[in-house]
């Protein structure tokens, strides 16, 4: 056989080796980029943002590869704990801090103090964050992140003022998937993640699920994820 | 809160010297003024050894060498972090905490790379408020104070502190683990569950089960929770102790084995699964756990002399007697100072040539270790003692073994498991009733000394009855009786003169000393309250 000597190592420690080197590479590519971005002072090229885009993307799809690998081999389990609404709001925020200093774009955050849920917050955080860095693609100028208590769940909320998801990715009904084809080669991952995620995530007989519209208070894109 | 870090000095470890670079100017731009590189793990535990270090940011994946998670190791081990000291483990995975989990030794946070400015700076923030709110707790624990501590949990749970709610209450069970109080910890842990089916509180309450000998309800447990949470490597090691308490020692075997499958990087519990599958004669699975830990240890304190003839005595038992030879080469080579391997290598030596008819070679190698033995007996670790008493036995010299098996009774008296191990060597090498002769002499002479204790006491020779005591806590220093007789003498001492802090102190050392050894809650707590209401009177 062609591929024994691929089995002989295992895939396994294929895949995690390379996601350790990507990772590494990475990393240098954000360390060099930062320190291009302060030889460039006014005006900065706006590729810079297109990079620092880019790279958080490649890095948020990296995560999540890995992740839905384990899940799809069954070795994988939720960390759940109690966390506080708002510190997961926070670290989004730091993760998305770069590619915002180098818009115009605001970031507005809203949860009660107060707000607890039960989840695996580095999760939940990864998932949340591809969806707030592709906001910030295709938003005109302002994110809403929120958090709050709806009847038996906490419901996590980004929405935007672009031009709302396209026609493929939206679904008004709360236990429906959204239309995400990834057979066609469309974007939609970072949803199809976030709905595996929310699925995970169990309380007696209620289960995570999201709903993407376009209701949008400043008319543009919604997501919402429900955590049980 | 604006952190400033121009008071505190840090430490960066980190491969990459691009990485080290850009981590220290973000550090620089929030005043810090002292930050030491370092670009290994043998340099940063040279460092921590030079300077007292507030912050350690360690990158996991370290390419020559320790690992991040060895310095962690070493640096606990050694007390090179002050208790207030925050440890950032840097890795490239998110769940690599999991894969990691190692069965002891947790830094205080991790950080996934890559990260930007402020992300750092959130997690050094988040740390340190957490650090700071928790010291009053942790320092106790440091000290070993752990009533005082868990007086000092209940505290700042009556701030109700909503964001630190769970943190306390979970540390509050775990403390409440540690000085044997089951009880208040189930209630702790039911209380937690009743609101949510958290898998830490569902572990805590098989750990409590475990505790109190309710072997088959803990089982069910971890059981449950590998079920639901297969990465859960914590419910794996437990479920071994389990089984091995119940005598299932297969049973353990396989649940170790399969914690080491999914995280083959804990030298300790790679330890754990040799030595029980060693005793279980599952050779295979021994054989690969010991080279793993021979591997993991080269770079590890937990690396020890009795893995390498773990695997020497492998090979003896598989009849590759060079292979064996080989590796005591390897073992003289790597702990040539150190008496405890030489022994064993020696151990070991006899039965090669013994195995190989090699009379004369055998015979060298014995002198050699019974010379060894002379030397440094009472040193060795018990384990290699009662191995050194069965050789012992089996070389006509009854005498010596007779005496190290009295000692190890004595000063194991009160482990069950590592008497029944005694039991079980005597009966299966010496004779049925050997061991239980010697356990019931050892508890003859430990009534003895009680009873001479207890009624110089009752005479009034206060002195005369803890002189005695304290005399037999210095042979059997982990005897239970002996410890809580001390305590109470030095209480009533305390009561029947003027207040003394010193004897306070004493008496507070020993009941800490009486928590680590294990001794019942519902023993010890009566003592530390009367002790508690001496010192607020002194």
């Amino acid at each position: 056989m062609f591929n024994t000597h691929m089995l002989s190592i295992g895939f396994p420690a294929i895949l995690a080796s390379s996601v350790h080197d990507i990772k590494n590479s990475l990393t240098t590519l954000r360390v060099l980029l930062g320190q291009l971005e302060k030889i460039h002072q006014d005006p900065r090229p706006t590729e810079f943002r297109q990079l620092e885009f880019e790279t958080n993307r490649m890095n948020n799809s990296l995560m999540q590869l890995l992740t839905l690998y384990k899940i799809d081999l069954s070795q994988f389990s939720l960390a759940i704990d109690e966390h506080s609404a708002s510190d997961i709001l926070e670290d989004i925020v730091a993760q998305q801090s770069t590619l915002l200093s180098l818009s115009n774009i605001q970031l507005i955050t809203e949860c009660h103090g107060d707000l607890f849920c039960y989840c695996d917050s580095s999760l939940i955080s990864n998932a949340l964050c591809t969806l707030v860095n592709n906001a910030q693609r295709y938003c005109f100028s302002k994110i809403l992140l929120s958090a709050a208590q709806e009847d038996d769940y906490v419901v996590f909320c980004i929405e935007d003022d672009g031009k709302g998801f396209p026609e493929n990715l939206l679904s008004s009904d709360y236990k429906q998937l959204p239309q995400v084809n990834l057979a066609n080669g469309n974007t939609g991952l970072g949803l199809f993640f976030a709905e595996t995620i929310a699925q995970l995530h169990v309380q007696s007989d209620k289960r995570g699920f999201i709903v993407t519209d376009n209701n949008s208070q400043f008319g543009g894109a919604r997501f919402k994820l429900y955590l049980p | 809160m604006a952190l400033n870090l121009s008071s505190k000095k840090i430490l960066v470890v980190e491969d990459q010297s691009i990485m080290r670079e850009t981590i220290k100017h973000i550090l620089v731009l929030f005043g810090a003024r002292f930050i030491v590189e370092a670009e290994s793990g043998i340099n940063a535990i040279t460092a921590m050894r030079i300077d007292k270090f507030d912050i350690v940011l360690c990158d996991y994946n370290l390419l020559r060498g320790k690992n991040g998670q060895q310095v962690l190791e070493e640096a606990r081990h050694f007390k090179l972090l002050p208790v207030k000291s925050i440890f950032i483990m840097v890795t490239c995975e998110q769940n690599q905490e999991m894969v990691l989990s190692a069965i002891d030794n947790k830094p205080d946070d991790y950080l996934i790379k890559p990260f930007n400015q402020q992300q750092l700076l959130n997690r050094i923030e988040k740390c340190y408020a957490r650090k700071e709110y928790l010291a009053s707790i942790e320092n106790e624990v440091d000290s070993g104070n752990l009533y005082q501590a868990i007086r000092n949990c209940e505290q700042l749970l009556q701030l109700d502190d909503k964001k630190m709610r769970m943190q306390l209450l979970k540390i509050h069970a775990e403390l409440a683990i540690k000085i044997g109080d089951f009880k208040k910890a189930e209630e702790i842990y039911q209380n937690i569950l009743q609101e949510r089916d958290l898998p830490w509180a569902r572990l805590g309450l098989g750990v409590v089960a475990f505790f109190l000998g309710d072997y088959e309800q803990a089982i069910n447990t971890f059981q449950y929770l590998i079920e639901h949470y297969p990465v859960m490597l914590e419910a794996y090691d437990w479920l071994a102790k389990a089984h091995e308490l119940m005598g299932n020692d297969e049973h353990a075997v396989s649940s170790l084995n399969s914690a080491v499958t999914l995280s083959p990087l804990s030298i300790l519990r790679q330890k754990k699964l040799a030595s029980l599958a060693d005793k279980t004669q599952n050779l295979p699975v021994a054989k690969k756990a010991y080279t793993a830990t021979i591997k993991l240890g080269k770079n590890s304190i937990h690396r020890s002399s009795g893995d390498y003839s773990g695997l020497a005595n492998f090979y003896l038992k598989s009849n590759a007697t060079n292979e064996a030879l080989k590796i005591l080469g390897e073992l003289n080579q790597q702990f040539h100072n150190d008496p405890e391997a030489k022994l064993r290598a020696a151990l070991l030596e006899t039965e090669i040539h013994q195995t190989k008819g090699n009379k004369a070679l055998a015979q060298q190698s014995y002198g050699k270790a019974f010379k060894l033995n002379e030397q440094f007996n009472k040193r060795l670790s018990r384990e290699l003692r009662l191995e050194m008493a069965k050789i012992f036995y089996l070389n006509g010299n009854s005498e010596t073994c007779d005496g190290i098996l009295s000692d190890l009774i004595k000063t194991n008296i009160d482990d069950k498991l590592f008497i029944k191990d005694i039991v079980k060597m005597c009966t299966a090498i010496v004779g049925e009733n050997y061991a239980e002769t010697l356990i019931q002499q050892v508890k003859k002479e430990l009534v003895d000394i009680n009873n001479k204790g207890v009624s110089l006491f009752q005479e009034g020779n206060i002195k005369g009855a803890l002189a005695v005591f304290e005399k037999a806590v210095a042979s059997m220093p982990d005897n239970h009786t002996i410890i809580l007789n001390v305590i109470k003498i030095i209480i009533h001492g305390i009561k029947t003169s003027k207040p003394d802090p010193e004897k306070i102190l004493s008496a507070q050392s020993y009941i800490n000393k009486a928590i680590q050894v294990g001794i019942p809650h519902h023993q010890i707590n009566v003592l530390q309250a009367e002790l508690d209401s001496l010192s607020i009177q002194s």
